[in-house]
């Protein structure tokens, strides 16, 4: 193999690959980014076994071939280099790659490109186009709820339901929930249901960074995986097995309070409480007191036993009931973070059910979030 | 001090409201200030005495004794509710004026706390003075009678403090520690309940000073290695446990010393079921949550197992402290091992705190509001009044578990 790139262009493709590259495997060759060539492009591959990405790059191919090197070690590397051209040559032999720019040269020891596993395109079942903007939008309101310890690996996944309606991402950690539904033009021929890795499209929302072409998904015949291509860069991902919790039966039908107040009002006074919450189990109190056009109000207040307490009060609007209900401050951040809209409405019955955190005209978008049990 | 290098004397004081909750009681009803007065639940629910004033005690009354007991000593005695939410507002008053004499304030139960008042001459005075400077102003500004120990240790401390109740100060002088202890009974010890205390005096041990004069080593033959050698130190008045700051060292547990040794598992299960039962209750009348839970396994040699495990979030609920205590039971015990002692216990206690609810496991809800409905089920017709299916099926159940509280 021998090849030369710009140095900016392997930066870039490194740093793309690099997040499915395994942190902590039994086997050596999965730290390794797997470089070949592929007609007169570099393809930079790397994976994990859950996740893998392949990135292709602008090059000028004088010798094909292809050979894996330690990640960690070419990332450094290559970042260091001055913005040049970067001509590698692999010494098949002693399987090094000799790397040259400028006047700074380097040889890296790597392992056969033979013991790389191969990141296959699958054969297709489902095929659907997303528009890029409403799919990292999705991802940023629903993947976030996944779980994130493996006790129940189905909850570290996102349900991704494919059907006459559209596409509706569902994400929930057994605490809190996010469903969110837009419409596809074109809907697939049958409807398909798969569990997503969360940590998967957290990538491919990283991935997708500025890319302004749809995002195609394809999903395996055998279900088993599922297959993200963008421009130059394709993710493949293994898909979570088993059944998703029934989240539609536990979304509330009804309520006896609605607030609508500023997102940026109530996140400020949110992570303002969370100051004294976060060394009391994180609880903030919300009390919502009843009053139409802004002449309601919310009180948020935090106590921490060992530090002092605070409240902080701003207008709302709050038809209903009056209520006193207590929330994870942490999940209150998470939520406002993503409502990206000037408003945000909650709804809730009781002390002891869950709320519903839903953006004023800002779409098919639904959080719910339980509350906290407060002995006193 | 028993080995080389220089002699620091340490001051540590221990403090205890007396008769506490019977004293809250009167102050807020001054009508019944002197009379026989009772905390408790109702005597034909089987309730128990949770304190009782120094009136009633004249009489015999005392805590944990059945109330229909103590009205049978005392008939005139005026019985009261329990007001926990008044307790715990005093408790924290007290509390409070603590810190404002030294950081290094342990607190044990909601009426009493152990202080490291070493180095505090230059900013208070001697001990001694400190220790009326805290009954002054804890009976000034809260209304309330306060005794003091103080000693070298903790151990001593306590012991000075019992000693002089009510409204006592009791100093040891240093060095005086096991000639203070010698003539009191063997069970005013830490660590001599009422197993120990009964093989003691069969060994002709009666007073701390009894077993002070045995050598060590007779006591690690007669006692074990550990529970032994521990019991010899103290009894010479040693103990060199440090007061740990925070009201994180609060706990509560339950343990039971069994009759005969068990080593079967459904009874050990039940018991455990029982004692999270009891614990849980406790922790709700506090309004408090635990985020640990621990069991201790005693053999019949004595060799004392403790094991603890981290809930992934604060509970009060018996479910969650049983769950965790049989997983504990799992890990830490062998099928047939018997044992001679099991309890279940919850540590990393935490007021203003609550737990997540969650989303698909929703009959935790339904728990939490059967739970609430026994307690005020038990708040009007006492401990006994409503208890699992589980457990009304009594095998050997010989002893009663021994209610513990604190370190």
């Amino acid at each position: 193999m021998k090849i030369s790139c710009l140095q900016e262009n392997l930066s870039k493709g490194i740093a793309i690959v690099n997040r499915a590259v395994a942190t902590r495997s039994t086997l050596p060759v999965l730290s390794n980014i797997l470089l070949s060539t592929d007609e007169s492009r570099l393809k930079l591959s790397a994976t994990n076994l859950e996740i893998g990405i392949n990135c292709w790059i602008g090059a000028k191919v004088e010798q094909e071939g292809a050979t894996t090197v330690p990640a960690r070690l070419l990332a450094d590397l290559v970042n260091s280099l001055p913005a040049e051209r970067v001509d590698m040559e692999l010494i098949t032999r002693t399987q090094t790659l000799n790397l040259k720019a400028g006047r700074f040269e380097a040889n890296i020891k790597g392992i056969d490109a033979q013991e790389f596993p191969l990141i296959l395109v699958p054969e297709e079942d489902m095929r659907v186009q997303i528009d890029p903007d409403v799919l990292r939008q999705m991802i940023d309101r629903v993947a976030f709820a996944a779980a994130s310890d493996e006790s129940r690996p189905v909850l570290t996944g996102v349900l991704a339901d494919f059907s006459d309606d559209g596409l509706t991402l569902a994400a929930a950690d057994g605490y809190r929930l996010s469903v969110c539904t837009t419409e596809l033009e074109q809907a697939p021929e049958q409807p398909t249901s798969v569990i997503i890795p969360a940590r998967a499209l957290q990538e491919l929302r990283r991935i997708s960074g500025e890319q302004e072409e749809p995002v195609e998904m394809l999903v395996s015949s055998g279900r088993n995986q599922a297959y993200f291509h963008l421009k130059d860069i394709d993710l493949v991902s293994q898909l979570v097995e088993g059944t998703f919790p029934a989240y539609r039966q536990i979304m509330p039908t009804t309520f006896n309070t609605e607030t609508i107040v500023s997102t940026a009002d109530l996140l400020k006074a949110v992570r303002m409480a969370f100051i004294f919450a976060r060394d009391a189990s994180n609880i903030v109190r919300v009390q919502m007191v009843p009053g139409g056009e802004n002449s309601g109000r919310m009180i948020i207040s935090a106590t921490s036993a060992e530090h002092g307490d605070n409240v902080s009060e701003i207008d709302a609007t709050v038809e209903g009931k009056p209520i006193e209900i207590a929330f994870n401050a942490r999940y209150l951040i998470d939520a406002l973070d993503v409502m990206d809209t000037a408003q945000v409405s909650i709804q809730t019955r009781d002390a002891s059910s869950p709320g519903t955190f839903k953006p004023v005209g800002g779409g098919d978008f639904v959080h719910i979030i339980m509350p906290m049990h407060i002995p006193r | 001090m028993t080995t080389g290098g220089p002699a620091v004397a340490c001051w540590i004081m221990h403090v205890d409201l007396d008769a506490f909750f019977a004293s809250v009681e009167e102050l807020l009803n001054p009508a019944l200030r002197g009379k026989p007065l009772v905390v408790g639940g109702r005597p034909e629910g089987r309730g128990v005495v949770s304190s009782a004033s120094y009136a009633a005690r004249a009489y015999g009354v005392r805590s944990a004794m059945p109330m229909a007991q103590a009205l049978r000593l005392c008939p005139q005695a005026i019985v009261v509710p329990g007001r926990h939410q008044e307790y715990s507002r005093h408790s924290h008053a007290v509390m409070d004026i603590l810190y404002e004499i030294t950081p290094a304030v342990q607190q044990i139960s909601i009426d009493e706390a152990f202080l490291d008042v070493t180095g505090c001459e230059r900013l208070w005075g001697p001990p001694e003075a400190i220790g009326r400077l805290i009954q002054r102003r804890v009976r000034e500004e809260q209304g309330l009678p306060i005794s003091v120990g103080i000693a070298a240790n903790r151990l001593v401390a306590k012991i000075a403090c019992d000693a002089g109740k009510p409204q006592g100060l009791v100093l040891v002088p240093q060095g005086e520690e096991a000639a203070f202890l010698a003539p009191r009974p063997i069970e005013t010890l830490w660590g001599v309940g009422q197993v120990t205390g009964r093989r003691l005096r069969a060994l002709g041990i009666a007073t701390i000073g009894d077993l002070a004069a045995w050598d060590e080593e007779r006591a690690v033959r007669t006692l074990g290695e550990r529970h032994g050698r521990g019991l010899w130190r103290r009894a010479q008045g040693l103990d060199d446990s440090p007061v740990q700051p925070g009201s994180e060292r609060r706990s509560i547990s339950q343990e039971q010393t069994f009759a005969h040794d068990v080593a079967d598992r459904l009874f050990l299960e039940r018991t455990m079921l029982r004692m999270s039962e009891a614990v849980a209750a406790r922790l709700r009348r506090r309004g408090w949550v635990a985020q640990t839970v621990r069991i201790k396994l005693r053999d019949p040699d004595f060799v004392t197992q403790t094991r603890q495990e981290t809930l992934a979030q604060p509970t009060d609920q018996p479910e969650a402290i049983y769950e965790a205590a049989r997983r504990l039971l799992d890990a830490h015990w062998t099928a047939g091992r018997p044992l001679r002692l099991l309890g279940v216990g919850v540590d990393g206690l935490l007021d203003e705190a609550g737990y997540q609810l969650t989303l698909f496991e929703r009959d935790d809800q339904r728990r939490i509001r059967l739970n609430q409905a026994l307690d005020e089920i038990r708040d009007r017709f006492g401990d006994e009044a409503i208890t699992r299916a589980a457990l009304l099926r009594r095998q050997h159940r010989p002893e009663e578990p021994d209610p513990t509280e604190g370190v």
